[in-house]
């Protein structure tokens, strides 16, 4: 384990020997369809609970979060802890449009979405411009994460403050009955993997890795460092947003907490880290774990907490590059040997 | 407004106190200890024991301040162990989710052990007045240990050998390594030093509000933001920042209103960070 640390200079917790991005395009719909196939069968063996389904959305919401978290810190090394105060300007943002303003739910979705791209596009922007290494972007985004929460709990008047905002648009629609929610995430997750998966084939891709492995000779490669970061945050944080703003109108009712930073961002960076932090399936797999596990451990209560910390810690010291590129690794040493 | 002023620096004095632990052992080792707060609240956690058990309440301090420092020398001795194996940015991310790792742990079993405990010094008798303005006695009692506690902090690091050897070991690792100065010896006293500091901040804040189980995270995020602001290291801009944070916020509660002034206090960090990415008194490296 330290050997692999200490060969790299920078980021080496960010899968510095990840897989080769595959060139074909039939590599990467064949692991999404498959993906798609099996977890639309789901309903089939959890459709009967009321409260299994809404587990299932949480959780596909949270893979979603992770894909655009992934997106922006996996990717280009950009440390947003904003991932909940991006999600939740999505989610509040269509809420109050589609409730106060009055706009059609699918246009407040979109105009949501424009909106947390545009600040994370902002946000990423700012953290260029003055060069801000990791862990001052972390913070500067951590900085706008609790900002964002005190305005919610302070301007009660237009966001409903800590007692939450319940939202009356699309109350008697199909999005809010028991299956369909499921779909409409499910459909919004594989979307945003095959936009990820193309994204990585692509020249943008190329550009990712190469300023993520070493940005100095990505510069002088003619790779805009710059502005690869920033794109990076504005489809990362357009995911954010839109998965936000989609989970708010099928849940019906959102609160400060719904897009905390404990209960958003912490969650996310751990099953990253879990399913491998840049991998094109780590966020899909590490959601899939917790969400499962937390349900599992539900008995537990508040002592679940203990159990996940006893977990990241024993996940780093193990496992520091996640179990998707540790896994690829192994299958490569046996093809080899 | 003098009276916001001075409720800003007693509350600015509790700032300085929480970031100089989290930035010492930032400046030395490298590492982001997120589990800070959890210090903090362990510490406030046996020193309520200690006077649950009527243990008369110096030596329940006493208590909870020696917790403070083992508290501190288990983190060098166990989970900080791995990390030092690290370099850079690699170790401060590693030392970033470990700690975390180590705040949920203290966390889940407090929270779930118990849930509605905190801690609170009452410290009697009335209010004092200061250039005309009263102030609470517990304020009074909170900010003059904080400066007595400061004051010591400067004597050991500019007057004792064993704080100047600290101090080369910030400035220049292996050089301080060359004049024969051991930089894990020193990581070891800086962290018993950080978790005394996280237990002192503890007992002095719960002189003013209570301490209650689930306040650590909220420690570390003010200790973070404090340390970034006054520079990654230096425990003068750690207090400069503190102070200047807290007579903003004090004023700006004062004239807006509470909900606002944390925003504004976020927001006067913010720019800090943007204007001076290597904080007040931080050294660019």
């Amino acid at each position: 384990m330290t050997e692999r640390f200490t060969e790299a200079t920078g980021t080496a917790l960010i899968g510095g020997t990840e897989e080769r991005a595959s060139r074909s395009l039939r590599a990467l719909s064949l692991p999404v369809a498959l993906i798609g196939a099996v977890l639309a069968l789901a309903p089939l063996w959890l459709g009967d609970s009321r409260v299994q389904m809404g587990v299932a959305v949480i959780g596909l919401t949270f893979a979603c979060y992770a894909i655009g978290f992934n997106l922006i810190f996996g990717s280009t090394g950009q440390l947003f802890l904003c991932v909940g105060a991006l999600a939740g300007l999505g989610g509040y943002g269509g809420a109050i449009l589609a409730d106060t303003v009055g706009l059609p739910i699918i246009v407040s979705i979109v105009v949501a979405t424009l909106v947390a791209s545009l600040v994370g596009g902002l946000l990423s922007w700012i953290a260029v411009r003055r060069s801000l290494g990791v862990i001052f972007t972390g913070i500067i985004t951590l900085i706008f994460a609790l900002a964002f929460e005190n305005l919610l709990l302070g301007l009660g008047g237009v966001s409903g403050g800590e007692s939450g905002f319940p939202i009356s648009s699309g109350a008697d629609s199909f999005l809010r009955r028991q299956i369909p929610p499921y779909y409409v995430m499910l459909g919004l997750m594989l979307v945003f993997l095959l936009a990820h998966g193309l994204l990585r084939r692509s020249h943008v891709g190329w550009a990712f890795r190469a300023l993520r492995d070493d940005e100095v000779a990505a510069e002088l490669a003619g790779v805009d460092v710059a502005r690869y970061r920033v794109y990076a945050a504005l489809i990362g944080a357009a995911m954010l947003g839109m998965a936000g703003a989609t989970y708010a109108f099928t849940e019906g009712r959102i609160s400060p907490t719904t897009f905390g930073f404990a209960q958003v961002d912490v969650v996310v960076l751990v099953m990253l880290a879990f399913g491998g932090i840049g991998t094109l399936f780590g966020p899909i797999l590490g959601a899939i774990t917790f969400t499962a596990l937390d349900e599992v451990l539900i008995e537990l209560g508040q002592l679940r907490v203990l159990v996940y910390g006893i977990l990241v810690i024993v996940l780093f010291l193990w496992i520091p590059r996640g179990v998707i590129p540790t896994l690829q690794g192994l299958l490569r040493r046996r093809r080899a040997s | 407004m003098i009276a916001s002023v001075l409720d800003g620096i007693v509350l600015g004095l509790q700032f300085g106190l929480l970031a100089a632990g989290l930035t010492l052992v930032y400046g030395l080792g490298g590492v982001l200890n997120l589990a800070y707060g959890q210090m903090a609240v362990i510490s406030a956690m046996a020193t309520l024991f200690a006077i649950n058990a009527e243990v008369p309440i110096l030596p329940a301090v006493g208590i909870g301040l020696a917790v403070g420092v083992v508290l501190g020398l288990i983190f060098d001795q166990t989970i900080l162990r791995p990390i030092y194996r690290l370099q850079g940015e690699a170790r401060v991310l590693l030392s970033l989710l470990l700690t975390l790792g180590v705040a949920f742990i203290v966390d889940g079993y407090l929270t779930w052990r118990y849930p509605t405990e905190g801690l609170t010094l009452r410290i009697g008798g009335g209010p004092i007045e200061i250039l005309g303005v009263p102030m609470r006695r517990g304020s009074i009692v909170a900010s003059a240990i904080t400066l007595v506690a400061l004051g010591a902090l400067f004597a050991f690091f500019r007057g004792t050998t064993l704080g100047r050897a600290v101090r080369s070991v910030i400035e220049d690792e292996e050089g301080a390594r060359l004049v024969g100065i051991d930089p894990q010896r020193m990581l070891r006293i800086i962290l018993a030093l950080s978790g005394l500091l996280a237990a002192l901040v503890a007992v002095t804040q719960s002189m003013v509000r209570p301490v209650t189980v689930s306040a650590g995270f909220g420690i570390t995020v003010f200790a973070l933001i404090v340390t970034v602001v006054g520079g990654l290291g230096s425990v003068t801009g750690a207090m400069l920042a503190g102070i200047i944070l807290g007579i903003v916020s004090s004023i700006a509660a004062s004239s807006i209103g509470t909900f606002l002034s944390l925003i504004i206090l976020l927001g006067a960090a913010a720019v800090t960070i943007l204007i001076r990415p290597s904080g007040l008194l931080g050294v660019r490296e």
